[in-house]
């Protein structure tokens, strides 16, 4: 019996899943909803804030990090898994830059991440970590930005944009139908947000931005300016409707014109 | 050179009446060469305890750490303040714990100890490098100036001391002994403890 | 045979390493900068061991980053002095010890005052108003305790690190050429050109 006690907790199931790792999945997306959109030169992190409790240090919960000077990553799932992963990858970018002389690449530092995740899926004793991520920067001596995305299996992909955790379909989706390539940096803050609004019923206070421009310029935009922009999207979206309603109405006048008109005729 | 000099420095520590006195220079040098005459060697423990660490100057920041650590843990888990045998042991087998690759440090404890009937004792000890204990009822000595400290402790200590008298015994033995050694002196610091207060006096001495 | 030397006065404090790499008698490099940057307000000049030298330096530098990082405020001189202390005194009872020897010069951000750290490879640790490595300090020192002046300005304070620095060129047989200089306070690090 005491074999199969330090066995790997992850077994394959008959029919070829490993059940623990799409457990994962679910605690995964049961978490805050994370959005990345890449434009021309600039990328944005979005993520979903849970309302912190009236007594709670709101400054204390944070889902987008640092890595080093020129990467970030947010998260979906389990937040105390995050914070472990968090820190391998901090160690990773510092050792990387004691022995070889340079910053880690977004490419290298998302294959670490996923390689520690697959580790995971793996070994004996241990439990996958409950966690997508979402890592965006810019590679030393470039000027593209890049957005990669890590899952509890260990699959690592680059996105042009994508969401994680709740109503991670819904918004990747949005982003599917709306994204264009080499957006402005208005632009794709704006599809970020806009993308977010999706499934954030409570709007800009609980929605939190995380800009990169360039190597190591990264800004969040505090609550006024998310706000501004949720404004300026309710205006469109007001104005489309207007069009709309306005188009309807048209619409309707003229069928009943037609009517009208068809009705005398045949008299 | 032994490297229990290499950095230098002394400590001596006497019983009086219901008090004791701890002393010790200031200097920390490199070899002959001077590099601070703010370099204290002694520290609190409890009100009730200080110990001073004589030797190797690396050895007695390590050993500071160690003991307040190991002091927190202890106060945290009795709810209550060690007392100075108790620290005494403490010390001696945190030392002997590194027996085959020792900390080149010669503690001296002194502290005023409780009694079954609710007053204070006076309680004084030293160890060497490896933690062999040992209590004296009149001094001791320790760190590059132990000989000298000896033979002049010898000669002016005397039983049954009061405070401010302890204090004036005890500078003066330092003072002097340390002029005649080369690797100590620098300025000295002097604590008297009592039962309701602890006095710490800074004192100048030759700067050569 | 590295000469380094640290300074602080009113709000600041001058480092000053030489800046020659020496394999036995013959000179490889006289633009060696041996004073690392290690966060926006602390600065380490290192000498001892050819090699273990640039290696602890860049293991520190790396962890008082990380540690940057890792938490929403850098780490204070004190407290990163400390650090290092602690990590050369485990070093020192390892295996095979760096052989290292530091002076740590910050400003405090929090409290508004420079500190300066004399550190050698043992772990021995003490802060100081003045401090110096290498032969230079035989020189130096006795003119620092003349001349130093804790409240000088940083005018003063490179007027005595000048001297120190004319007292090795004529006194010391292997005097190093050139000296690189460096200052930390309340506006951060920068170099200066002597």
């Amino acid at each position: 019996m005491s074999r199969s006690y330090d066995r790997a907790l992850t077994v394959f199931s008959p029919d070829g899943h490993l059940f623990q790792v799409e457990y994962a999945l679910e605690a995964v997306r049961k978490g805050t909803c994370a959005v990345g959109v890449r434009g021309k030169d600039v990328v944005v992190l979005g993520v979903e804030k849970k309302s912190v409790l009236q007594l709670q240090d709101p400054r204390t919960v944070r889902k987008v990090v640092m890595l080093d000077d020129h990467i970030c990553l947010a998260f979906a799932g389990l937040t105390a898994d995050g914070r472990i992963l968090i820190d391998k990858a901090r160690m990773e970018c510092q050792s990387h830059r004691l022995t070889v002389e340079d910053p880690v690449t977004v490419e290298y530092i998302t294959r670490h991440i996923a390689g520690i995740q697959q580790k995971y899926t793996q070994s004996g004793g241990v439990r996958p970590f409950g966690i997508s991520t979402l890592i965006v920067g810019f590679d030393p001596h470039d000027t593209r930005p890049r957005l990669y995305q890590t899952e509890p299996s260990g699959i690592y992909s680059a996105w042009k944009a994508n969401a994680i955790g709740r109503s991670s379909k819904t918004v990747r989706e949005f982003l599917e139908k709306n994204h264009k390539d080499d957006m402005s940096r208005d632009d794709t803050i704006k599809l970020t947000v806009k993308s977010l609004l999706e499934v954030v019923q409570t709007g800009a206070k609980n929605i939190e931005i995380s800009v990169m421009e360039s190597y190591g310029k990264i800004t969040s935009l505090d609550l006024s300016q998310i706000e501004a922009i949720v404004a300026e999207i309710e205006r469109e979206k007001e104005a489309e409707a207007e069009r709309k309603r306005s188009r309807l109405a048209a619409t309707a006048a003229g069928q009943a014109a037609m009517f009208a008109a068809g009705e005398s005729s045949a008299q | 050179m032994s490297i229990m000099q290499y950095n230098g420095g002394s400590v001596i520590a006497m019983v009086g009446k219901d008090c004791v006195a701890i002393a010790s220079d200031l200097r920390l040098g490199s070899q002959a060469m001077g590099i601070s005459s703010h370099f204290e060697k002694i520290f609190p423990m409890t009100d009730r305890v200080y110990v001073g660490l004589p030797g190797l100057a690396t050895d007695v920041t390590t050993l500071h750490h160690q003991f307040r650590y190991r002091l927190n843990m202890y106060t945290i888990k009795e709810e209550r303040e060690i007392e100075p045998e108790t620290f005494a042991h403490l010390v001696s087998s945190t030392l002997y714990e590194k027996r085959f690759g020792p900390y080149f440090i010669e503690p001296v404890i002194a502290g005023l100890q409780k009694t079954a009937s609710g007053d204070f004792k006076p309680y004084i000890a030293a160890t060497d490098l490896i933690g062999c204990l040992n209590f004296a009822k009149d001094f001791v000595v320790a760190g590059t100036a132990s000989d000298k400290l000896f033979g002049v402790a010898e000669g002016l200590w005397e039983p049954d001391l009061e405070p401010e008298d302890l204090f004036e015994t005890i500078a003066q033995t330092l003072l002097n002994a340390v002029d005649r050694d080369a690797y100590s002196g620098w300025g000295a610091v002097v604590y008297v403890l009592t039962k309701d207060k602890v006095i710490k006096r800074e004192l100048k001495g030759r700067m050569d | 045979m590295d000469v380094s030397f640290a300074i602080t006065g009113k709000g600041y404090v001058i480092v000053a390493a030489d800046t020659t790499a020496a394999r036995s008698i013959v000179k490889m490099k006289t633009d060696e900068d041996k004073i690392k940057v290690l966060s926006p307000h602390l600065l380490m000049a290192y000498s001892g061991e050819p090699g273990d030298t640039v290696q602890f330096a860049e293991f520190v530098e790396r962890n008082i980053r990380l540690y940057h990082i890792r938490n929403p405020h850098g780490l204070r001189p004190q407290s990163a002095a400390s650090w290092i202390r602690r990590t050369l005194a485990d070093s020192l009872r390892s295996r095979r010890p760096y052989s290292v020897n530091l002076l740590l010069g910050g400003y405090d951000t929090s409290e508004h005052a420079p500190h300066l750290y004399w550190m050698d490879y043992l772990g021995t640790m003490v802060e100081v108003p003045f401090a110096a490595h290498g032969y230079g300090a035989y020189f130096a020192l006795g003119l620092l305790d003349r001349y130093h002046d804790p409240e000088g300005s940083l005018e003063d304070g490179l007027a005595t690190l000048r001297r120190c620095i004319d007292e090795v060129a004529k006194r010391l047989v292997v005097a190093p050429g050139q000296y690189k200089v460096k200052v930390v306070d309340k506006d951060g690090v920068r170099e200066i050109a002597l």
